[in-house]
């Protein structure tokens, strides 16, 4: 029961995407929730949030969202492949180490959605929508965080 | 069975399993990108798996924003009132015009012996999931093929238009908003008649774009759709010229598409007109044809 944890955060990231706040503008930057919930997971837990789940939830968030099929479920894989690299650098370092690895990551994932997009749209899109939302999801980082790390603490006693 | 592989290899098994899900999930990126109809079923029903979930989960969202907006109502109920009754005033005036209008139009269609338009009828339909992106903007409504909606039906509010049923389930439906990358509407400018196609690119204010040479547009002037492609029936409120520069004129849509709670999804009788999604063996020699009947091939 409580190995599902991870699982359950990253459904409720996934359905916080798509929830609509009817706040003027809010869809277009909507923070990446499921990039900071597998970052979390994959550093201190990546053997309960399995590559496949990542595929699975990515695919379904596209397909709620009216995306194309695989970009997010590519994006979070990406993103658990690189943090799995360095996991070990991130393991019982201070806040701020773990904080400036995920601006890293959510800058990487950022640019990275960007040339995708701009290739199968076939030119260059507009960033700034991309970099506002971008800046949101480092603002979100460290409540996400200490949300998933109390949890974390208190379903599975200290990792 | 697991416990008998080594630890060494168990990892080596999961970075490929990683590495696999990786180019499953860019191959699905490039089918989706050159055939539309390739992941149609598997986007419908999940779209029909998460609708009634999702429906109750966009419930509390939408309930506040109802109770701020009765908080707000009563704060300003006297000004309100005010601005009311000085609307009423003006539009008593424009009903006699439009009363006027009509029964002259009445005359007139009996003279011509007009061919009465197609009867309208709509469904109402609420916002239960958003795009959620910076590179799509559409919405999902919790009403579907089991309640008439159909694809190429006009999504509109009261003010004007919203977009277009892309994709559509048997209880949940897709919109493609005016401002999607991917949205075309045929439009014209009311007035000068002068016709362009209003092309989202995924901010806030779409362009017009291939504009009839020799008009002169203003900021102000009133785009409604030229029902041209026949998707749209003509005359549906777009938005206003916002801004014009030498290369684009952008629009600001009349209805406020970023906080849309309630959609009309109206069936004009024309949603035949919208080509089915085709397949991409039979593609090549249909998009000529589209683009000659002035409704550009859409993905999705």
């Amino acid at each position: 029961m409580i190995n599902l944890l991870p699982i359950a955060t990253t459904i409720v990231a996934a359905l916080l995407s798509i929830e609509p706040f009817h706040v003027g503008g809010y869809a277009g930057l909507t923070p990446a929730f499921t990039l900071m919930v597998t970052f979390h997971w994959t550093i201190y837990r990546p053997d309960l949030l399995p590559a496949l789940f990542l595929f699975m939830i990515g695919t379904i968030q596209d397909v709620l969202s009216g995306g194309l099929p695989g970009v997010s479920a590519v994006t979070l894989l990406l993103a658990r492949a690189i943090v799995l690299s360095h996991r070990h650098y991130y393991a019982d370092r201070e806040f701020p180490f773990v904080w400036a690895g995920f601006t890293l990551l959510a800058g990487g994932a950022t640019l990275f959605l960007w040339v995708l997009h701009s290739l199968l749209a076939g030119r260059l899109l507009d960033l700034r929508g991309p970099v506002f939302s971008a800046v949101l999801t480092v603002s979100a980082f460290p409540a996400i965080s200490f949300l998933l790390g109390r949890g974390q603490r208190a379903m599975m006693g200290a990792d | 069975m697991l416990t008998r592989i080594s630890p060494a290899r168990r990892a080596a098994l999961k970075r490929m399993t990683l590495a696999l899900l990786v180019v499953i999930s860019a191959a699905m990126i490039i089918i989706a990108n050159t055939d539309q109809v390739a992941f149609q079923s598997l986007r419908n029903s999940v779209m029909d798996g998460a609708a009634p979930t999702l429906d109750m989960l966009s419930r509390p969202a939408a309930a506040l924003d109802a109770a701020a907006d009765r908080i707000r109502g009563l704060l300003a109920v006297y000004r309100e009132n005010v601005r009311l009754a000085e609307e009423n005033e003006r539009l008593l005036g424009w009903q006699q015009v439009a009363l006027r209008l009509s029964a002259e139009n009445a005359e007139l269609r009996e003279l011509e012996k007009l061919v009465p338009e197609p009867a309208t009828s709509y469904v109402t339909a609420r916002v239960i999931a958003d795009s959620g992106g910076a590179y799509a903007r559409s919405v999902m409504v919790n009403a579907g093929r089991g309640n008439g909606v159909a694809r190429g039906q006009a999504a509109m509010t009261g003010e004007g238009l919203v977009g277009r049923v892309a994709e559509v389930g048997s209880h949940a439906a897709r919109v493609l908003l005016i401002t999607d990358l991917n949205s075309r509407v045929p439009v014209v400018v009311e007035g000068s008649r002068q016709r362009a196609i209003l092309a989202g690119d995924n901010s806030a204010r779409p362009s017009l774009r291939y504009a009839d040479a020799g008009g002169v547009m203003r900021i102000g002037d009133r785009i409604v759709t030229s029902g041209q492609g026949g998707v749209f029936p003509p005359g549906l409120p777009v938005g206003i010229v916002e801004s014009v520069d030498n290369e684009t004129a952008r629009v600001e849509p009349y209805a406020a598409l970023s906080r849309v709670d309630y959609v009309r999804l109206v069936d004009y009788g024309l949603a035949e007109a919208l080509p089915n999604p085709l397949s991409i063996a039979a593609r090549g020699s249909k998009r000529a044809d589209f683009a000659a009947g002035g409704l550009l091939p859409l993905r999705r």
